[in-house]
């Protein structure tokens, strides 16, 4: 196996990012509805799902890593798919180490909001589609922690990835299980090289939305 | 006058693990123009039937009709401040219903001048104080043109002087704008300074309904009396000539002639006059002063009398031509017209005759059911 050319560093950050970007949206878009609608109503068996969300976010990746490879498994339930060591089995661990966070976020976020928030606004005439926008506004700070949390779940995630995805060169290979990679053949000039873009990129995000964040609060 | 929203025949059943309330109400219309205050202790249902006339209530039956076609809006004890400016609060629902930008910016500023927080409408509404959020609060209610409009506890943690200027601002904007407004508070002084009519809630139901005047000077029992601020209520007899007879004593001389036999009496603090030598009043006799607290402007004194403690109020400068202390003795007096007498024929208040105190603020017994 041979060094790590810059070729290779660009391509696997690049489709880092495609993945994790990928995997964010599918993890906002799945678990922001999903905190509102559990944060802001009262039913029934509310408290067990906030402790499957609440345990979801101390669920070992490994574990689910573990989960999503035997799903898509040849002979695994969805092995017909044929999705094992793909991008897709990929992004789903990623989703299901992320959501729990993003919920979690976003219920808490809700939950601080006024008791009688929603029927108050709902009092003033205004139309559920601006009243789910006010809300979004409303939550903006909560929503941008679940961001950081949920970006920082998936880019530095590694245990999961591996198994769902496997490494394959070209395909699957992503700046984590390519760091792994690196070390173990004891290359680690490239394993630094790949630990320096992503710790950079880390710290770029995190960076821009903790300003953003505190651009608020002024 | 005509009723802009009514409910008939309402039921609102509220049960959780610990407690049940029930909340049943007849008849009750909100007219047009006028401000309608809902008295009532603490767990009376006040805000129950208030979040029932803005919709937000499930009914058990019953139903509440609306007859004007604005719209019904609710500013709640506690209004929120949306984040954004003030003026954002108050331009929200206007932009929600699509209305045009020239309409919007007339209502909002019209609204923000209602309420006088022109000068805050840059300003971010979540820095604003208490006062001023229910400004902004109320601004953002009449900016959407209601025909109804519910407030509960509107004069909640303002001080003296923000909740006199509040008052008359509301007033001032139920007369342009022709709204019906419904006023829950526990605050009588201040209702009393905004309604035009009194309903009661005791023990969710609604015990009396009427003009201001008509509720505050003939309440139908002991308890709304009390609610009402009539807080000197005595266990009497009636003799012939109407006279009030407390004990061998005392007696209070009262307008209900042929109608003898057991009664309450009531008599607003205010009627109770002490130490005035113009004739202004029948003389009961003389009584001591056992409780004493000024406020600088408004001294209320308990005295004791016929083993009752009256209470009255004097305002500092008015009145009095010397100071009053503890254990002084005053000469007593009022008027025969201000003094009102309750039956007093029902097993209720047959059961809690009994012992002889003036019973202010003993409300909400469930004994009085059958008053009416």
């Amino acid at each position: 196996m041979d060094p790590l050319d810059n070729l290779s560093l660009l391509a696997i950050t690049g489709r880092t990012l495609a993945l994790c970007t990928t995997s964010l949206i599918l993890a906002l878009g799945l678990g922001i509805p999903l905190g509102i609608w559990l944060g802001g109503r009262r039913f029934p068996g509310r408290r067990v799902l906030l402790g499957v969300v609440n345990s979801g976010m101390g669920a070992p990746p490994v574990v689910v890593g573990l989960l999503v490879a035997q799903l898509f498994y040849r002979s695994g339930p969805l092995g017909d798919l044929e999705l094992w060591y793909s991008t897709q089995a990929m992004v789903t661990a990623q989703v299901l180490i992320a959501l729990p966070l993003v919920v979690a976020l976003v219920v808490a976020a809700v939950a601080s909001l006024d008791e009688d928030w929603a029927l108050q606004v709902r009092t003033l005439g205004i139309s559920p589609l601006w009243r789910n926008w006010l809300l979004l506004r409303e939550i903006r700070l909560g929503l941008l922690a679940a961001v950081i949390a949920a970006l920082g779940g998936i880019l530095s995630e590694v245990g999961a990835v591996m198994q769902t995805g496997g490494n394959l060169e070209g395909e699957t290979r992503v700046l984590t299980t390519a760091i792994l990679m690196y070390t173990r053949m004891g290359l680690f000039e490239s394993a630094y090289a790949l630990a320096a873009v992503l710790l950079g990129l880390m710290l770029t995000l995190a960076g821009l939305l903790t300003w953003v964040q505190y651009g608020e609060k002024r | 006058m005509s009723a802009s929203l009514g409910v008939r025949r309402l039921r609102i059943v509220r049960e959780s693990a610990v407690s049940r309330f029930e909340l049943e109400i007849g008849a009750l219309d909100l007219e047009a123009g006028q401000v309608l205050a809902v008295l009532g202790a603490n767990g009376s249902g006040k805000s129950t039937l208030l979040r029932a006339l803005a919709g937000l209530e499930p009914l058990e039956a019953g139903e509440v009709i609306r007859h004007a076609s604005g719209p019904v809006t609710m500013v709640f004890q506690r209004p929120i401040a949306l984040a954004g400016s003030v003026v954002h609060n108050v331009r929200i629902a206007l932009r929600s219903q699509g209305l045009d930008a020239e309409e919007i910016s007339r209502r909002s500023d019209e609204a923000l001048a209602r309420f006088g927080i022109t000068d805050l409408a840059p300003r971010p509404a979540t820095a604003l104080s208490g006062g001023e959020v229910r400004r902004l609060a109320l601004a953002r209610a009449f900016a959407i043109k209601p025909a109804v409009l519910l407030l509960d506890e509107p004069f909640d943690d303002l001080d003296a002087g923000a909740r006199e200027s509040l008052s008359r601002d509301l007033r001032r904007a139920v007369a342009e704008t022709g709204v019906a407004v419904a006023v829950v508070t526990h605050d009588l002084r201040r209702a009393v300074r905004v309604c035009d009519r009194i309903a009661v809630l005791l023990g969710g139901a609604l015990r009396q309904t009427g003009d201001r005047d008509e509720v505050l000077n003939r309440p139908v029992d002991r308890n709304v009396a009390a609610l009402v601020g009539m807080t000197n209520l005595l266990p009497a007899e009636i003799d012939a000539q109407g006279l009030a007879r407390i004990d061998a004593e005392h007696a209070i001389p009262t307008l209900a002639l042929g109608r003898p036999g057991p009664a309450w009496i009531g008599l607003r603090p205010e009627h109770l006059k002490v130490d005035i030598g113009r004739g202004e009043g029948l003389p009961i006799g003389p009584g001591r002063v056992t409780e004493h607290a000024s406020d600088g402007i408004l001294t209320t004194l308990e005295i004791a009398w016929a083993g009752h403690a009256l209470r009255t109020h004097l305002v500092a400068g008015r009145g009095m031509a010397r100071e009053i202390a503890m254990g002084d003795e005053l000469s007593l007096a009022l008027r025969p017209e201000d003094v009102y007498v309750f039956p007093m024929d029902t097993r209720g208040e047959k059961e809690s005759s009994g012992h002889r105190e003036a019973a202010p603020g003993s409300t909400g017994s469930g004994s009085m059911s059958n008053c009416r």
